[in-house]
Formats: C-alpha cells, sequence, structure tokens
C-alpha cells in the first residue's frame, strides 16, 4: 500500500492550508520534512515545526499532527500539517512529499481506503460525499444523519415485516405436512401496504433531500417592466439587480446563490421576454429560454395593475409546462379586477408588491412547499441520493406486485417473487439477507420437524 | 504396493449415495466394486420409510432425468403416495412415497445385481490406500488390498458413529450395526478436517399394539404421481398413514427427565438439524405448544413395524416407552426399536470441488452424509455426481458439474462447496433462487440431455422423452393459437367454469394464468377444441411455464442486477487481514475461498454489508 498526500482546504489563498498524508510511509515522510530522523510524535498531539526543503533552508512553520494507525480517519497512519495557506508553499510542500515518495492521491481516495479499512460502509461514505459538499445548514444536517446510519436504520422495521412475513409464506410451502399456523392473507396484505407506506414516505423525501444537496433553480421570468428585478431583489434582500422604469433594463441574466428556508437556492433574474429592440437583448431573451428550461422552478411576475398582454400570456402558457408560481406584482396598487379572475384558474398565484414587501413572505412558502419545509435540522430523515431513491421505489414497485398477486389468491411462490426482490433491493441500504438466514428465521419460529 | 484385486472405481458403501454412485460408474463402462458391510442391507432407510417431499421430490425427479436408479426403485417400493402442495403452483409441488422398507432394499439390490460391470463385495474399508496426491486403492478389515483409479466415500453415518440412547452409548453405525472407526481415522491421517454432527431416529412399534381408531387416516392420491419419468403406472397397493398428537402430560414429563436426555446434559457435542428437532427440542424450544404433530407411518406390507414420525429421540428406551403410553391410541403400544441419536464424523466439504473429488488427492470423491448433508436424496444425487466423475477420471472424459440456475442438484453441490455446512445440510426450495423455473415437471427437460449425452440414459427413454417435449410443444402452440371468440361455443362454457365475463375474445393461455383455473378446466377446453393427444402431466408442464413466464422474466433481472458487480476482480495478493471492517473467521473464510471476483465473495456467508462494500471498495480501487 503506497502512501497519498493531497492538500484537504480549498484551492486559492487563506489563511491555513492543510496537507494530509495517509499511508504506511506518513511518519516517514513527516520525519524527513522536518529534517528530524528521531522526531516521534505524540498522537493526536498538535506540535510546531520547520518544514525545511532538501537543502535545509526552511520552507515554513507549520502545525503537525500525527494520527497512529488504525485509530485514523483512514485506519490508516497519518499526518496533516497545518501550514500557511499560500498556494505556493503548499505546492511546494506538495511536490517535497512526493519527491519522498509519497504519491497524489485521487479524488476521494481519503475516504475511500477509510472504507477499506472498514472505518465506514459506502453510505456513510456517500454521506461523507454529502456533507463536504452541503450548501446549507440543513444539508450538513441531514449527511450527518445518514453518516450515522440512519437510513439504513429507519428501514429495520420494515425489511423485519417483510423476513417475518417470507417467514410465514416459505414455511407453508416448505413445511406443507407440519402443524403449522394458517397464513392470514388479508393480514399479510395489511403488513404490506403498511410497509408500502412506509417506504413510499421515505421516497417522498426525495424531493426535499434532493433540493438540500443540490439546491433549487429558481429563475424570474415576465415581460419587460413587470417588476422581475424588484422581486429578485427583495428575494435575494439585496440590490444586485439594476432597476429602472425603462423597460428592458435587465439584458443578461444574473444569478444569486441563497438559503430560504434551509434551501440552498439560485436565484436566476431574466430579460423580459418581448420582441428585442437590438442584437443584446435578442441574446439575453434567448438566454431567458434557456434559463426558463433549466429551471425546477419558474416565478412569472405579472403587473396586477393593467391587463394582462398577449406576451404576459404567452409567458405564463410556457411555464405552464414546468413548476411554477405565478407572482402579482405590485398589489400596492389597484388591481385589474380582470387579471385576477383569468390566473386564478390556471396557476398557484401569489400577490406580492417588490415595492413595499407585502407578499414576500407568502411568495417564499411558495416557492419552497414543492421541496418541502425544512426550516430547521428537527425535520425528519430526507433521501437524498438518488440510488437510495430509485431502490426505495423499486422496493415499492415490487411489494405492490406481490400484494397484487395475494388479492388474485396466487400461490405463495408467486407472492413471494415480488418479496424477495423487494429484500434484495433493501438489502442494497440496508444488508443482504441471505437464504439460510431466512430459514434460520423459520425454524427458531416454528416448530418444525415431521 | 501388492494388491488383491483391481477395479476402477470402489465404492464404499451400499446406502442411497453408494448405490447411485455405484451403479453410475459401472453403466458408464468402469469396473466397479461395491463394497458394503452387509450386503442384505444394500439400499437401507435407516430412518424415515420415505422417499421425495418438498424440495427432496425435485432432487430424485433430477436424478430419474439424468439416468439415476432412485426414482425407478421408489416407483416399485412406494406405498403411498401422495403429490404435496398440489393446491400450490407447480414449482413448489414435489411428489412424496412411503416406501416398503424391505421392498426397497430388495428392489435396489436387483437392479445392482443386474448391472454389469458392477461387482458387490462385503467387509469393512479401514484404510484409504493414497500416494501422495493420488489415490491407489483401499485395505479392507481382514487384509485384502484392493486397487482403484477412483474411490468414493459414501460411508453415511458410520465414519466414528456413535449412538446415544439416555447416558448409554455405544459405538455403531446404525443401531445394530458397526461403526467404521478406522476410516475415519484414516481420513484424519491424510489431513481432511473433520468435524462432527448428529441425528436421531423415533422408535419403531409394533402395529398390533395401537389403537389405529384413535388417529386421523391420511390416504394416499387416487392418482399415484411417480418418481420416474420411465413409470406409467404405480403397482404396489396403496396403504394409509395416520396423524396423531402429543399431549401437555407427556410434555410435562419430558421436562422433568432432560437430565436423562444426552442432548441436554451436554453428552452430545454434534450438532442436529434444526428441521428435524427431536421431540426433546420440539418441547424445550415451543414450550407454549400443546401439542405436538405425530405420523404413524406402516414400514410396509409384510411387516408390523410402525414408524413414529415426529417422535425421534434419544432418551433411555424406558422412558421413551412410558412417554408413548401417554399418546392417545398408544396407551398400550409396544416399541420394537426404540429411537436413538447418533453422532459421526463427516470432513467439511468445502475441500471438494463441483464434481465431489477431493482437492487434495486426484480419484477421491466423497458423497452424502460424509459431506455434512442429511437425507436420502440428497445422499443419492452426491452418489451419482461422484459416481459419473469417478468413471470420467478412469476413462479420461471431462469433469460432469450442474449448475445452481439449471437444477437443485447444482444448488446443493454450490452450497456445500462454498459455504460447507453447520449443521446437517437438507434441501429447500427456498435455497434455489431460480426456484420457479427448477420444477418436478421439467426435470427431464433441463437434464435428460445431459443423462443421454454421459450415456446413463438409454434409447427407450430417451424416445419417450422426445416424445414428451413434442407434445409439450404442441399443447404451448395450442395454448397460444386456441382462442375462443364470444360466438363460439366454447366461450360459453369457459364463462361458465370461470364464473366472469372475459371480454371480446380469450386465448387459452390467457384464460390459464387466470386465478382458479384449474388444469381440469384447461384441459376439457383444450380436449374441446382440439384433438392432439396429450397426458395430463405434459398439459400440466406447458402450463407451467405458461404461468411463470413473466415472474420468472422480473426475477431475473433482480438477479442480474445482484450480480451487476460480480464480475469485479479481486487482487490476488489481497491481504484480507488489512480490512479491518472483516471479522477473524470471515478472513479465515476469505482467505480460504480466495474469491476471485466480488461474485464470488458475495456468496461467501456471514459477509456483513459493511465488509463487503470494503471489499467492493478495494477491488475497484485496484482494477
Amino acid at each position: 500500500m503506497d502512501t497519498i498526500v493531497a492538500v484537504a482546504t480549498s484551492p486559492g489563498r487563506s489563511a491555513i492550508g492543510i496537507i494530509r498524508l495517509s499511508g504506511p510511509q506518513a511518519l516517514e515522510i513527516l520525519r524527513s520534512l522536518v529534517q528530524d530522523q528521531v522526531f516521534t510524535p505524540e498522537p493526536n498531539r498538535i506540535v510546531l515545526r520547520q518544514i525545511r526543503r532538501e537543502s535545509g533552508e526552511p520552507l515554513d512553520s507549520a502545525l503537525v499532527s500525527y494520527f497512529a494507525a488504525p485509530r485514523s480517519f483512514t485506519g490508516e497512519e497519518m499526518v496533516e500539517l497545518s501550514c500557511h495557506g499560500s498556494p505556493i508553499i503548499l505546492r511546494r510542500v506538495l511536490d517535497l512529499t512526493q519527491s519522498l515518495g509519497a504519491r497524489l492521491a485521487e479524488p476521494g481516495e481519503f475516504t475511500l481506503r477509510a472504507c477499506r479499512n472498514g472505518k465506514m460502509n459506502l453510505s456513510q461514505a456517500e454521506a461523507i460525499r454529502d456533507l463536504v459538499n452541503a450548501q446549507s445548514d440543513a444539508a450538513v444536517a441531514q449527511a450527518a444523519r445518514q453518516l450515522k446510519g440512519e437510513l439504513s436504520a429507519a428501514l429495520q422495521p420494515a425489511k423485519e415485516k417483510l423476513i417475518e412475513i417470507v417467514v410465514k409464506l416459505e414455511s407453508a410451502l416448505e413445511f406443507v405436512e407440519d402443524d403449522l399456523p394458517r397464513i392470514q392473507v388479508e393480514q399479510i396484505k395489511i403488513d404490506l401496504v403498511q410497509v408500502i407506506g412506509m417506504v413510499e414516505a421515505l421516497a417522498a423525501t426525495f424531493a426535499t433531500g434532493r433540493a438540500l444537496r443540490e439546491g433549487v433553480k429558481v429563475t424570474i421570468v415576465g415581460r419587460p417592466n413587470v417588476g422581475k428585478s424588484s422581486v429578485f431583489n427583495r428575494l435575494a434582500g439585496l440590490d444586485r439587480a439594476i432597476v429602472t422604469e425603462i423597460a428592458g433594463t435587465t439584458r443578461d441574466s444574473i444569478s444569486q446563490s441563497m438559503i430560504l428556508g434551509g434551501i440552498p437556492i439560485s436565484l436566476t433574474d431574466t430579460a423580459g421576454i418581448r420582441i428585442a429592440n437590438d442584437k443584446i437583448e435578442e441574446i439575453g431573451i434567448e438566454r431567458t429560454h434557456q434559463a426558463m428550461a433549466d429551471a425546477d422552478l419558474l416565478v412569472v411576475v405579472v403587473d396586477g395593475s393593467t391587463k394582462l398582454s398577449a406576451e404576459d400570456l404567452a409567458i405564463i402558457s410556457e411555464a405552464m409546462r414546468a413548476r411554477h408560481v405565478v407572482a402579482l406584482n405590485k398589489c400596492d396598487l389597484v388591481f385589474e379586477p380582470s387579471v385576477v379572475a383569468q390566473l386564478s384558474q390556471a396557476s398557484k398565484v401569489v400577490h406580492v408588491s417588490a415595492l413595499t414587501g407585502e407578499g414576500l413572505e407568502d411568495l417564499t412558502a411558495a416557492i419552497l412547499s414543492p421541496f418541502g419545509a425544512v426550516d430547521s435540522e428537527t425535520v425528519g430523515l430526507l433521501v437524498t441520493d438518488s440510488r437510495h431513491f430509485d431502490l426505495l421505489r423499486r422496493t415499492s414497485a415490487s411489494l405492490a406486485d406481490s400484494v397484487k398477486s395475494l388479492s388474485q389468491s396466487a400461490s405463495e411462490e408467486i407472492v413471494l417473487v415480488g418479496l424477495h426482490s423487494a429484500l434484495q433491493f433493501l438489502g442494497e441500504i440496508t444488508g443482504e439477507t441471505t437464504s439460510d438466514e431466512i430459514l434460520g428465521k423459520i425454524f427458531s419460529t416454528f416448530c418444525i420437524g415431521k | 504396493m501388492v494388491f488383491d484385486e483391481a477395479f476402477d472405481v470402489i465404492v464404499v458403501g451400499g446406502g442411497h449415495a453408494g448405490c447411485e454412485a455405484a451403479s453410475a460408474s459401472a453403466r458408464l463402462g468402469a469396473q466397479t466394486a461395491l463394497v458394503t458391510l452387509n450386503l442384505d442391507l444394500i439400499g437401507q432407510m435407516s430412518c424415515n420409510p420415505a422417499i421425495g417431499g418438498i424440495a427432496k421430490g425435485h432432487l430424485v425427479r433430477e436424478i430419474d432425468a439424468l439416468g439415476g436408479v432412485m426414482g425407478r426403485v421408489a416407483d416399485r417400493a412406494g406405498i403411498q403416495f401422495r403429490l404435496l402442495n398440489r393446491s400450490r403452483g407447480p414449482a413448489v409441488q414435489s411428489p412424496r412415497a412411503q416406501a416398503d422398507r424391505a421392498l426397497y432394499r430388495k428392489e435396489m439390490r436387483r437392479v445392482l445385481e443386474c448391472t454389469e460391470n458392477l461387482h458387490l463385495r462385503q467387509g469393512m474399508v479401514v484404510d484409504l490406500l493414497a500416494d501422495k496426491e493420488k489415490i491407489l486403492g483401499v485395505e479392507m478389515q481382514d487384509g485384502r488390498r484392493v486397487a482403484a483409479a477412483a474411490v468414493v466415500i459414501a460411508a453415511g453415518t458410520f465414519l466414528n458413529g456413535l449412538v446415544h440412547t439416555g447416558r448409554r452409548t455405544y459405538t455403531a453405525g446404525r443401531a445394530g450395526e458397526p461403526a467404521s472407526i478406522e476410516l475415519a481415522e484414516s481420513l484424519k491421517r491424510l489431513g481432511f478436517p473433520v468435524g462432527r454432527l448428529k441425528t436421531g431416529t423415533p422408535p419403531r412399534l409394533d402395529g398390533r399394539t395401537i389403537d389405529w381408531s384413535a388417529f386421523q387416516p391420511q390416504e394416499a392420491d387416487a392418482r399415484p404421481v411417480p418418481f420416474s419419468f420411465s413409470t406409467d403406472e404405480i403397482e404396489q397397493p396403496q396403504i394409509k398413514c395416520f396423524v396423531g398428537y402429543t399431549t401437555p402430560a407427556l410434555h410435562n414429563t419430558i421436562r422433568k427427565n432432560l437430565s436423562q436426555s444426552p442432548l441436554y446434559s451436554g453428552q452430545i457435542k454434534g450438532i442436529g438439524p434444526r428441521y428435524c428437532p427431536s421431540i426433546e427440542d420440539k418441547v424445550v424450544k415451543f414450550a407454549d405448544r400443546e401439542r405436538h404433530q405425530l405420523f404413524l407411518e406402516p414400514e410396509g406390507h409384510d411387516t408390523n413395524e410402525v414408524y413414529l414420525n415426529g417422535f425421534s429421540t434419544s432418551l433411555p428406551a424406558g422412558l421413551q416407552q412410558d412417554l408413548l403410553r401417554m399418546i392417545p391410541g398408544l396407551e398400550e403400544a409396544r416399541i420394537i426399536r426404540p429411537g436413538y441419536a447418533i453422532e459421526y464424523d463427516y470432513v467439511d466439504p468445502r475441500q471438494l470441488g463441483p464434481d465431489l473429488q477431493c482437492k487434495k488427492i486426484a480419484g477421491l470423491f466423497h458423497a452424502g452424509q460424509v459431506n455434512g448433508t442429511t437425507g436420502y436424496e440428497e445422499a443419492a444425487c452426491q452418489g451419482l455426481l461422484a459416481g459419473i466423475n469417478a468413471a470420467a477420471t478412469v476413462s479420461g472424459g471431462p469433469p460432469f458439474r450442474l449448475k445452481r440456475e439449471e437444477s437443485y442438484i447444482g444448488v446443493l453441490v454450490d452450497d456445500l462447496i462454498k459455504q460447507g455446512v453447520d449443521e446437517p445440510y437438507r434441501i429447500f426450495t427456498s435455497r434455489a433462487e431460480h426456484r420457479l423455473s427448477l420444477r418436478h415437471d421439467n426435470a427431464d427437460e433441463r437434464l435428460r440431455g445431459y443423462g443421454r449425452n454421459l450415456g446413463l440414459v438409454g434409447d427407450g427413454d430417451w424416445e419417450r422423452f422426445n416424445q414428451r417435449q413434442d407434445h409439450i410443444a404442441a399443447a404451448k402452440h395450442a395454448l397460444k393459437t386456441i382462442r375462443f371468440k364470444k360466438c363460439d361455443a366454447a366461450y360459453a362454457m369457459a364463462v361458465e367454469t370461470v364464473g366472469s365475463e372475459l371480454g371480446e375474445s380469450i386465448s387459452l393461455e390467457e384464460l390459464a394464468r387466470r386465478p382458479g383455473v384449474s388444469t381440469g378446466i384447461i384441459q376439457r377446453l383444450f380436449h374441446f377444441s382440439h384433438n392432439v393427444p396429450i397426458t395430463t402431466s405434459e398439459l400440466e408442464a406447458a402450463l407451467a411455464d405458461n404461468l411463470y413466464a413473466g415472474y420468472i422474466r422480473a426475477q431475473d433481472l433482480v438477479i442480474q442486477r445482484l450480480r451487476h458487480h460480480d464480475a469485479i476482480r479481486i487482487p490476488a495478493n489481497l491481504d484480507f487481514r488489512s480490512l479491518d471492517g472483516l471479522s477473524h473467521e470471515m478472513v479465515e473464510r476469505l482467505e480460504r475461498m480466495r474469491p476471485q471476483t466480488f461474485g464470488e465473495a458475495r456468496t461467501i456467508p456471514g459477509l456483513t454489508a459493511a465488509a463487503l462494500s470494503a471489499l467492493y471498495v478495494v477491488a475497484r480501487l485496484q482494477t
């Protein structure tokens, strides 16, 4: 096994930059770096040392910590060097470690080594990736829960219930001559529907989970001069977009990252859609259409004080094809009654005033509602990984097949097809169930033995 | 070394594994000696006088399809045939038959006696003669040395057999027969990993002392389904068995006397089968049960002996008699042979290849209980495989092996050699991931061709098989093409039998998939519109494929998904000890198995999800 090295902090200039080494040579390389061949640091303690070039010339003074195997993140010998955060210094130290025998780590290799050494399982590793990439507090909380194995734990009751049912059905098949309790088909159906409910409920958290993990793209659209940029600024809480009374002021799309209700949101303001007056505006409008196609949710801003124009209607009908909210702006003025009537049937409409800030909370809530409310860290467990989501959906579909077979009074071996498939899918999250385990359970549950 | 006699193949043991091995080997042209302690006990059923049952019946069908003898002999000696799980789907139906114990022995002996190249020898094998890595022959108790290029060990419970009744123990292979102690020692000397298992048997009663009116009769099937694809008719007159129950008073007496049970006193060290517990175990482990079921199974037409199924015990013989008196209907019953437990040696089957040949000694094969299995059918199928392969080593032919997805025999052998055994291994349908395709009705379709190619299936049987396959194919075609439209006379008949509307038109195949539509209904409609000669069994096989087609596809997809990563290679030089997530035992198993791919590692039992994912990561990282 070779020793790997990488800069652990993000690229760019910063106060401190951390370099991590993992592998059997870590301590040896550290000794060469500080040019002290008998240097024996106490594990898990921080000490200050000079890192020197091969010539002996000092390169940087760094805080050095040593973690002895197996009590380290990767389970291997590890060293962390907290250097000064200049990219040049870090580059030099990195080069130096490589010349001393370390290899530059592949992305994620530290975590992979931790997995391999039994420090965590794959789903925990996935959680670490999420933790590192988390963009909001709620996302951090979710990743931390998964790291603790909560998804697997949450599925345990479902899995146990399924095994219990499988045990009943399998023993009815295998031990026909034994004096076993009669199969209660209706009870099994009720239990299965309950398990499906459990699995579906978890799967349903994926919309929120994904929003948390990957963030949500919200794009503001509308015809020129309805107040899109004002709404944008209100939501973003700053005067970033230039607002004038001249229609077509926003020529290009601009974006702002923010956290709304715990969810990372990338909010985009776009050029108003109309027949362009010049080339620049034409390109801007093209980009608007692009942004509309990419968005997870569209906020269509409409001026409530005037009648709907053909442009408004065209934009609304385009937005109808996607997830959207209509912000009926200028509610500080008197609304044109025909507009309210026309819109109320078609879409989710929120009355706002970008000028006064009225209705902004309603708008925020309307934007967040498709992604679930995740205001704090107290929300339940969320499925954040699309692989887990897929497995849960497959589990639920397989179980639905079994329920259908039961309703048709199909023979047990047919009902069991769906149940075994479901256990297989769940097993990819919670660990496999072998036929030996099921047999063992049968023998401990029922008195078998003609 | 000087030898007194020489053969191509020697089979040690004349039980169910030994008979199949000797028969197959001889019929494949190898000069074969069957050496057994007592020629009059060839094909003895040591325990329950019954063949088949769920999954076991599948094995008998597969043995028959390959050209083995068990099915035919059972058909001639069966005195109560029942197709189990008749109310369930065809994949889990399985034939079972009570046999006349003496008749079964007689029939098996007759079959072996008229097999060319097969030589019966009475005697006890005490030593295996091997030259480093190659078997040379065996040495007998009387000093004779017999040479052979291949030896099949099929010694059953005889290896170091130790019988327990109460606190009394004595060495024996079965009650009344000597144990094979030197041979067991010889296996240990050769360095085989040897373990200890336990099994038990119930008392046999005098039928004249039983009040039969206290029990519920259990009839044979009106239309017996034979084991063998070659059998047309079951000729033995069919008998009844009887069902009764134990009582709470009996349970209490057992509890009070547990100290006399060698199972509970710590005297028995071997591990017994959980699915065949002794009555002591049933009473202790399922204390809340008010009663346990018992079966009275007459042992034959010409004997008063009755097998008390469900009452396996190692309690003292006197106590057994007292306990029986507490069973309604057995108040006056007398024991002819008491029940007992027996401990015996087995050799870890993980030292075998898929052809059942020992990896360390070429030409040495192990079959049956020596591999840690239990059951006549499990033994017989291993005997057949070992016999085929023993003959192949002599003739230089390729080894014969069966895959999990094509047979229960493949499942059994694969489980044995990959996972080893923790308790006596019995086959179950749930062990087969391809359960819906591995049916008793299509065992011939799956395996007959192999039997024919090997040379174990004769012309007559082959002709018969082809005819059956033609009929099934024709039936499948007809099921697809026969459609009933609303205006057809048969449509009205179909609606009437099904009891619900069937749409504008419906094919016979679609109709058959409807729940509640029996083979009988389809058969009537089939003959109504189609004049093909087809037997019920052929129609059933055609319908079974139709019934399961969709499910088999769905299941295959799941299995494929599971095996998606199976091709990932595990580095040959990987030190499993470096994987902290693995338990010590797992590391040991991994080291012994040396899995080359992730798929092979996945089938090693007890590996946790975390350990597997660790292994997966290593494999992916290094390839």
